[in-house]
C-alpha cells in the first residue's frame, strides 16, 4: 500500500508538473520515480493514510512553497553572493585607476579562498527581531530583519528541499547505490528502471502491451458482410491438397487415355457459313421516307453556361433573383432551374427531382395511350325536349293537293275565302282570280291594271257578304264577285252615290265600266302604292300600309271604313323604331291607337309578321312569328321577353311569308320562302304561363320552281282545315293538304 | 342420314294436306253437291286452287276466281293463311270461291269542251231504269250523261255521239258550272251546279236514238252557295242536294208537290243587271223551292245520299268532319258521326249497313251509321294520292266499291282484300283505274303533283256500261272488265 500510494502521489506530482511545464522530459520522470523510490520521508509515511485529494491538495500547498523556495533560493544565490563579496563591502575592495586612456578602471581585489575572516566577524545575518514569537511572521514571507534591516526570509523547509533536489541535475541512471560485484556506483538504465517499477506495480512488465486497448470483436454473434476475419490460416492451405490431387489425376488419367484432347483452335472454315443459314431480316430493308404524320424531335438547344455546374459568377443568381424563383410558381418559371456553383463536378449532388420525374415519366408513358376521351355515353337524342312525332301532330299538309295554273307572271298574294272554298290570287299580271279551292278551277277573273301588279288579296272576313279587296299600284280596288259562281248576293253592291260624304283625301270612286261588269265595286286612288291588306274582323274596316321608302309617314298606314266609304289615316308619324314601317300592322283598332310595345327581333329586314289567333285572348299569351330576309323565322312570345323566343333556321334563303292558322284548332303555322319549299310547324300554344309555346318542324313542302331567285311568296291557310295555299313566283298557286 | 331426314322433311312438307270445302254462292259455277271436302297440298296458292276449281267444273274457258276463306282474299298460300290465323291443318277449311275481277279495261273516251264535273248512266240495270214506271227501256240504247262546267248537260250513246245538250244560260240554262247531274228517269234528269239552283230536264230522243233533246222542267232554288251534290230517289221524287252553304237540301222532283221558290233567292229579284234580268225571263221555266232545307253541318256539305233501302233516311256527309243521318219525312237530324278529316263524298254499301265516305286525307272511310255501331270508322281503305271525291257501288258484289279521287286515278275496293297495316286492318284496292289521256299524251309514267289536269270529280258504275269517270281532262271515260261481261252474256 505504501509505496502504491506513494507512487500515485509522485505520479501526480509529475503530472501536475507536466501540466504546469507544458514540457515533459523523462529525465525528470525518471527523477520523480526515483524520487519516490528512494525518499522514504516521514510525511509520506505520515501521510500514507490521507486521500489522493489530500495528498494533492497539499502538493499543490508543496509545490507553491518550492516555488517560493526557488524564490528564496534565488535571493539566498545573490546573497551568496555577496557573502563572498561581503569583507569588501566595508571598504572597496576595488581600486580605481587610470587606465591608458584615462578612464576609471576597477581592480577588483583578490578573493583569498583561505581567509576565514569571515567567520570571526558578528553574524550580521542574525535576526534582530527579539523576543517576539515567531508565528507573528507567519503570514509573511520573512521572520524577521538582520542587523541591516534586511528581511530575514522563512527558510526552505523539507518540500523545498526536495524541490531544490528536483532541481539539481542528476546523472542519469544515478541510484546512490553501490554494485556490491564491481563496487562502483550502480547506474540503471531506463529500461531497467521501467522494468523494476512494472515489477513493483505487478504490471505486465513487457513492453508495448496495453492491457486496455478497446476490443475488437472479430468473432461476433454479428454478421458482417465483409468479415475480417483475423482467423490463422489453416493448415490444409498449405499443405496439397488429395482431393485435388484425385482430380488432377484423374485429368491425367484421362489425358493420357486420350479421353481428353488438348485444345485446337478452331480452324475458320468457309463451308460453315453454307451449311448454317443466318436468316436476316433486315436485310433488304428500304430507307423510307417519314411518315405524313411524322413529327421528328424537337432539336434542344445546347446547354449553357447556366446549366454548367461551375457557371461563371455573372450567371448565378443573386438572392432576390433566387427568392423571386422560388416564389412563383413552378409551372409560371422561366427555367425549371436555377444555375448553382458547386465548384467541381465530383461535388454536384444527385438530381433532387429525379424520382420524381422518373415516375411523371413513367406516369405519362403507362397512361398516355390509356387515357381515353370522356366520350359521353348519352343519346343525343335523350338531351333534346320530348317533342311530339310529326306523325301525332296530324293533320297536317303533306302533300300537293291542286295547283292553280292561270296567272301570267308571279303571284303575288293568296287568300282563301271565309267560307274555305274559294281561293283569291292576285299577280304580276294585273289580275285578281278566284278558284274554287279543292279543284283548282278558275272561275272568276278580273284584269285590275294593265301594268301594276296586283299586291295583295284579301277577303273580307265574315260569312254574310263577300268582299274582296285588292291593291294595283296606287289603287285598291274592292270587289264583289259576281253571283253566278255562287255567292249570295244580300249585300248590295256600294253605289256611287254614296262617295264624297266626307272630304276625306282619298275620294272612292268607281271603276270604268268593264270593272264594274266584272264585279269591281269601289276604287280606292290612294297616292302611293300599298303593299298589304289587313281587315278587322268584323269586316268594317282594313288597313293598308304603304311601305315604300318615300311614302309619307303620315300617309303610310291608312284605315279605310267600308260602310261610310271613309278613308283615314291614324298615324300622323312614322311609327317609333325608325326605319320602314312594319309589312303588316295590327288589327286596327277602334279606339285611338297606342304603341303598346315595341320587339326587338333582331332581324335585320322583316319580311312580314303574323299573330298568333289566341293571342290577346285568356287562353293563350300573346305570340307572334316574325319572318326575315336574313333566312330566319322568330317566334316571339310577347309574355316572356322583347327578344324571340325561338329562332328558326331553316331556309336557305329569304322568308317571304308567315302565317298562323287562322282557326284554333290547328296549332300550325307556315312561312314561304325564296327557296321555293314552304315550311310546316306545329307551335301549340297554351293558357299555362307556365309552359312555353312547343314548336315542332313538322313538314317541308317542296314543288314551287325558283324563277327569278324568287320562290313562293305568299302563304294562306284555309280556315277551317289544316289545309295551306301557296303562291309561287312560277305563276302557280299550290294547295297543300 | 341427316341429308334422308332433310328430304323426308321437305318431302314431308311438300306434301303436307289440309281438307278443303270448295263453296260457291253463285249457281252457275258451283261445284255438284256430290263434290265433299278434297285433299290439296298447303303450298297452294290462288292461281292454282283457280285451276283447280276449273278442273273440276270442266269449263271449256277458264274463269278466274278468287278464294275467300272466313271473309277475307286469300293472297298468301294456304300454308301461310293457315300459320298466320293459327289454324291447324287437320280442320277442314271452307273456302269460297267467287269470280275474280277482270281488270277493267278502256272502252272509250268522250272528249268535252270543258272539265267534266257529273256523270250517270242510263241503262237496264241502272238505277234511273229501274225507277222508270211507264217509259220503257230497251237494251242497247244505253246513255251517258255529263254535266260540265261550261254549264252544260250532254247526253252521250255508246259510239262517244252528242245526242242532246242542255239550253244554254241564255235559254234557261245553268249559269254557272254543273257539279252534279243524274238521270231521274229515262226520260228525266236532275242537275246542279255553282249557281245555287237544281234544274229537272225532260229529256227526249228522236227516232233511232240518234237525236234527244233536253228541255227545262222545273227550277228549284233555295241554297245560297253552290250545290255540290245531288241524289235522286225517283220512286218517292224526291232530291236530296248538299250545298256549300252548309245545308241538305230536299226536294221534290214534282212541280206540285214542291212549294214555293223562296222569293228572295230568284234571280229577278236581286239582279240589277237589267240586260240580265231580260236574259233571264228570256225563258219561263217553273221555280220551286225546296221541301226542306236540313241545317246542322258547320261547313259545306260535300255528299247528300239517300238509304239505299229506305228513302226516308238521307246521309249527309260534309267538310266539317261529320256525317250526319237525317229522318226526312220529319227533316230532323237522327245521329251525327264525326270523323277526324273533312268528307268530300259518301256513298252508302245497303248489305254491309256501312256508308262509305272519301276524305280529303286521302282514304276512304267506312262508317257504320247505326246507332247501335260502336266504333265511328270500321275500316278505313287507303291508297289514293289525293282527296277522293267520287264514290260508287259495284253492281256486281255487295263488297265493292269504285272512287274516284283528284290524283287522277279511279280504284276499285273489295272491303273483304285487305292487309294488316300498322293502324290495323287497311283496304286494299284491288284495281287501279288510270286517265287515258295521260296515256296518250304519253305521260303515264309520270307523276303529276295532285293529279293535275287528269282529276276524277266523277265516278259511276253501271253493270251494262262499265266504270264511267269523268275528270279534269274534260273526258268521260269508259272501262269495263271485259270477262266478267263475256261470261255473264
Amino acid at each position: 500500500m505504501n509505496p502504491k500510494a506513494a507512487s500515485k502521489k509522485r505520479k501526480a506530482v509529475t503530472r501536475d508538473v507536466e501540466e504546469e511545464a507544458g514540457v515533459f522530459s523523462g529525465d525528470e520522470l525518471s527523477k520523480g520515480n526515483l524520487d519516490g523510490a528512494l525518499s522514504d520521508n516521514s510525511k509520506d509515511l505520515s501521510d500514507s493514510e490521507d486521500d489522493e485529494s489530500d495528498s494533492e491538495v497539499e502538493l499543490v500547498d508543496d509545490f507553491s512553497d518550492s516555488e517560493d523556495g526557488e524564490e528564496e533560493l534565488d535571493s539566498d544565490e545573490i546573497p551568496s553572493d555577496t557573502e563572498e563579496v561581503k569583507p569588501t563591502a566595508g571598504e572597496p575592495n576595488f581600486r580605481i585607476v587610470k587606465d591608458a586612456n584615462g578612464n576609471d578602471r576597477y581592480l577588483w581585489d583578490e578573493i583569498h579562498p583561505d581567509d576565514n575572516s569571515e567567520l570571526s566577524e558578528v553574524d550580521e545575518n542574525a535576526n534582530t527581531i527579539g523576543d517576539i514569537p515567531l508565528k507573528f511572521y507567519d503570514e509573511y514571507p520573512h521572520i524577521g530583519y538582520d542587523i541591516n534591516g534586511k528581511k530575514i526570509m522563512r527558510p526552505a523547509k523539507g518540500e523545498a528541499l526536495d524541490a531544490l533536489l528536483d532541481s539539481i541535475e542528476i546523472p542519469k541512471g544515478w541510484t546512490g547505490l553501490t554494485d556490491p560485484k564491481t563496487g562502483k556506483p550502480l547506474n540503471l538504465s531506463q529500461e531497467e528502471l521501467e522494468l523494476l517499477r512494472k515489477v513493483q506495480m505487478n504490471e505486465v512488465p513487457s513492453e508495448g502491451y496495453d492491457p486496455y486497448e478497446p476490443l475488437v470483436e472479430w468473432f461476433s454473434s454479428e454478421k458482417e458482410i465483409m468479415p475480417l476475419s483475423a482467423a490463422p490460416e489453416p493448415k490444409r492451405r498449405f499443405v496439397p491438397s488429395k482431393h485435388e490431387q484425385k482430380r488432377v489425376m484423374k485429368l491425367v488419367k484421362a489425358i493420357r487415355e486420350g479421353r481428353i484432347l488438348p485444345y485446337k483452335a478452331p480452324e475458320e472454315r468457309e463451308d460453315k457459313e453454307e451449311e448454317l443459314i443466318n436468316y436476316d431480316l433486315w436485310a433488304d430493308e428500304v430507307e423510307r421516307p417519314d411518315h405524313v404524320m411524322h413529327i421528328p424531335a424537337p432539336k434542344l438547344p445546347p446547354p449553357g453556361y447556366e446549366e454548367s455546374y461551375h457557371p461563371p459568377p455573372e450567371y448565378l443568381p443573386d438572392s432576390k433573383e433566387r427568392k423571386a424563383w422560388e416564389q412563383t410558381d413552378p409551372e409560371d418559371r422561366e427555367k425549371d432551374f436555377l444555375p448553382n456553383d458547386f465548384g467541381s463536378l465530383r461535388k454536384v449532388p444527385g438530381y433532387d427531382n429525379f424520382v420524381q420525374e422518373k415516375f411523371e415519366r413513367c406516369l405519362d408513358l403507362y397512361l398516355a395511350p390509356r387515357v381515353r376521351r370522356s366520350k359521353l355515353n348519352i343519346d343525343p337524342e335523350s338531351l333534346l325536349p320530348k317533342l311530339p312525332s310529326p306523325e301525332e301532330l296530324k293533320p297536317f299538309p303533306t302533300a300537293c293537293a291542286t295547283v292553280f295554273r292561270g296567272h301570267k307572271g308571279r303571284v303575288r298574294s293568296v287568300n282563301v275565302d271565309p267560307t274555305g272554298i274559294w281561293l283569291a290570287t292576285g299577280g304580276d299580271d294585273g289580275t285578281v282570280r278566284v278558284w274554287e279551292l279543292l279543284t283548282g278551277r278558275q272561275l272568276w277573273s278580273a284584269k285590275l291594271s294593265d301594268d301594276e301588279a296586283v299586291n295583295t288579296v284579301r277577303w273580307r272576313p265574315g260569312k254574310d257578304a263577300v268582299v274582296l279587296a285588292a291593291t294595283a299600284g296606287d289603287d285598291i280596288f274592292l270587289a264583289v264577285p259576281p253571283h253566278r259562281w255562287g255567292f249570295a248576293a244580300s249585300r248590295p253592291a256600294p253605289s256611287a252615290s254614296e262617295d264624297g260624304k266626307k272630304n276625306a283625301p282619298p275620294t272612292w270612286i268607281r271603276p270604268e265600266a268593264a270593272l264594274v261588269d266584272a264585279g269591281v265595286c269601289v276604287v280606292i286612288p290612294l297616292r302611293y302604292v300599298p303593299k298589304t291588306i289587313s281587315w278587322h274582323r268584323r269586316g268594317d274596316y282594313f288597313v293598308t300600309v304603304c311601305s315604300g321608302a318615300s311614302t309619307p309617314a303620315s300617309v303610310a298606314i291608312s284605315i279605310h271604313t267600308v260602310s261610310k266609304h271613309l278613308t283615314q289615316f291614324p298615324f300622323r308619324r312614322r311609327l317609333k323604331g325608325g326605319g320602314p314601317p312594319p309589312d303588316r300592322p295590327l288589327p286596327p283598332l277602334e279606339t285611338h291607337p297606342l304603341l303598346v310595345k315595341i320587339l326587338q327581333p333582331g332581324a335585320r329586314w322583316i319580311s312580314s309578321f303574323d299573330i298568333h289567333p289566341t293571342s290577346s285572348s285568356a287562353s293563350g299569351g300573346d305570340n307572334i312569328i316574325v319572318g326575315s330576309y336574313d333566312r330566319r323565322l322568330l317566334w316571339h312570345d310577347l309574355d316572356l321577353s322583347q327578344r324571340p323566343y325561338k329562332t328558326l333556321r331553316y331556309h336557305r334563303k329569304a322568308i317571304r311569308a308567315v302565317k298562323f292558322h287562322p282557326s284554333g284548332r290547328y296549332p300550325l303555322f307556315a312561312d314561304a320562302s325564296d327557296d321555293g319549299s314552304l315550311q310546316i310547324f306545329h307551335g301549340s300554344v297554351t293558357g299555362d304561363m307556365l309552359s312555353n309555346a312547343t314548336i315542332v318542324p313538322l313538314k317541308v313542302l317542296k314543288g314551287h320552281k325558283i324563277t327569278g331567285e324568287l320562290g313562293v311568296l305568299d302563304i294562306d291557310w284555309h280556315p277551317r282545315e289544316a289545309w295551306a295555299v301557296s303562291a309561287g313566283a312560277d305563276g302557280t298557286c299550290r294547295l297543300w293538304m | 342420314m341427316s341429308e334422308d331426314l332433310v328430304t323426308a322433311g321437305a318431302a314431308e312438307a311438300a306434301q303436307r294436306q289440309v281438307r278443303v270445302q270448295l263453296i260457291s254462292q253463285e249457281e252457275d259455277i258451283a261445284l255438284p253437291e256430290s263434290t265433299g271436302p278434297i285433299l290439296v297440298p298447303t303450298g297452294l296458292r290462288r292461281y292454282a286452287l283457280s285451276t283447280l276449281v276449273n278442273n273440276l267444273l270442266s269449263s271449256e274457258k277458264p274463269i278466274p276466281f278468287e278464294f275467300l276463306i272466313n271473309g277475307t282474299f286469300l293472297r298468301t298460300s294456304i300454308d301461310e293463311y293457315l300459320v298466320d290465323n293459327g289454324i291447324s291443318s287437320e280442320t277442314t277449311l271452307e273456302i269460297e270461291y267467287v269470280r275474280a275481277l277482270i281488270p277493267p279495261l278502256h272502252i272509250a273516251s268522250f272528249q268535252h269542251d270543258d272539265w267534266v264535273s257529273a256523270t250517270d248512266v242510263l241503262s237496264t240495270t241502272s238505277p234511273a231504269a229501274s225507277w222508270a214506271s211507264g217509259a220503257t227501256f230497251t237494251k242497247g240504247q244505253e246513255r251517258i250523261l255529263s254535266g260540265s262546267y261550261d254549264g252544260l248537260l250532254r247526253i252521250w250513246n255508246m259510239s262517244s255521239e252528242t245526242i242532246a245538250t242542255s239550253p244554254a244560260a241564255a235559254d234557261g240554262g245553268h249559269t254557272a258550272s254543273i257539279r252534279a247531274a243524274k238521270f231521274v228517269s229515262p226520260n228525266q234528269i236532275a242537275s246542279a251546279g255553282l249557281d245555287r239552283t237544281v234544274r229537272l230536264w225532260k229529256y227526249t230522243e228522236g227516232e233511232g236514238g240518234f237525236t234527244g233533246k233536253i228541255s227545262p222542267q222545273l227550277e228549284l232554288y233555295g241554297h245560297k252557295a253552290g250545290i255540290e251534290s245531288l241524289a235522286v230517289h225517283a220512286k218517292s221524287n224526291r232530291l236530296l242536294t248538299g250545298s256549300a252553304d252548309n245545308n241538305v237540301g230536299f226536294w221534290s222532283t214534282k212541280k206540285a208537290d214542291a212549294p214555293a221558290a223562296p222569293e228572295n233567292l230568284l234571280p229577278s229579284s236581286n239582279a240589277r243587271n237589267t240586260k240580265r234580268r231580260k236574259l233571264n225571263t228570256s225563258v219561263s221555266t217553273p221555280q220551286r223551292g225546296p221541301l226542306a232545307l236540313l241545317s246542322a253541318h258547320t261547313a259545306p256539305v260535300s255528299a247528300a245520299i239517300f238509304d239505299a233501302k229506305d228513302a226516308t233516311v238521307g246521309y249527309s256527309a260534309s267538310w266539317d268532319h261529320s256525317l250526319r243521318t237525317w229522318d226526312l219525312v220529319t227533316g230532323s237530324l237522327v245521329d251525327t258521326r264525326t270523323t277526324s278529316h273533312s268528307l268530300l263524298s259518301l256513298e252508302h254499301l245497303p248489305e254491309l249497313s256501312l256508308l262509305a265516305a272519301g276524305t280529303a286525307a286521302r282514304h276512304i272511310t267506312l262508317i257504320d251509321p247505326r246507332a247501335s255501331a260502336t266504333t265511328v270508322a270500321a275500316m278505313t281503305l287507303r291508297g289514293h294520292t289525293n282527296a277522293v271525291v267520287s264514290l260508287a257501288r259495284d253492281p256486281h258484289s255487295t263488297y265493292g266499291l269504285i272512287s274516284g279521287s283528284h290524283d287522277g286515278t279511279c280504284r276499285i275496293w273489295d272491303i273483304r282484300s285487305t292487309k294488316t297495316d300498322k293502324e290495323g286492318v287497311v283496304g286494299e284496292s284491288v284495281y287501279s283505274i288510270t286517265r287515258k289521256s295521260l296515256e296518250e299524251e304519253g305521260k303515264s309514267d309520270s307523276k303529276r303533283v295532285g293529279g293535275e289536269g287528269v282529276k276524277v270529280f266523277s265516278v259511276c258504275w253501271d253493270k251494262t256500261v262499265g266504270i264511267v269517270s269523268a275528270g279534269e281532262d274534260k273526258r268521260i271515260q269508259i272501262n269495263r272488265g271485259e270477262g266478267v261481261l263475256s261470261s255473264k252474256a
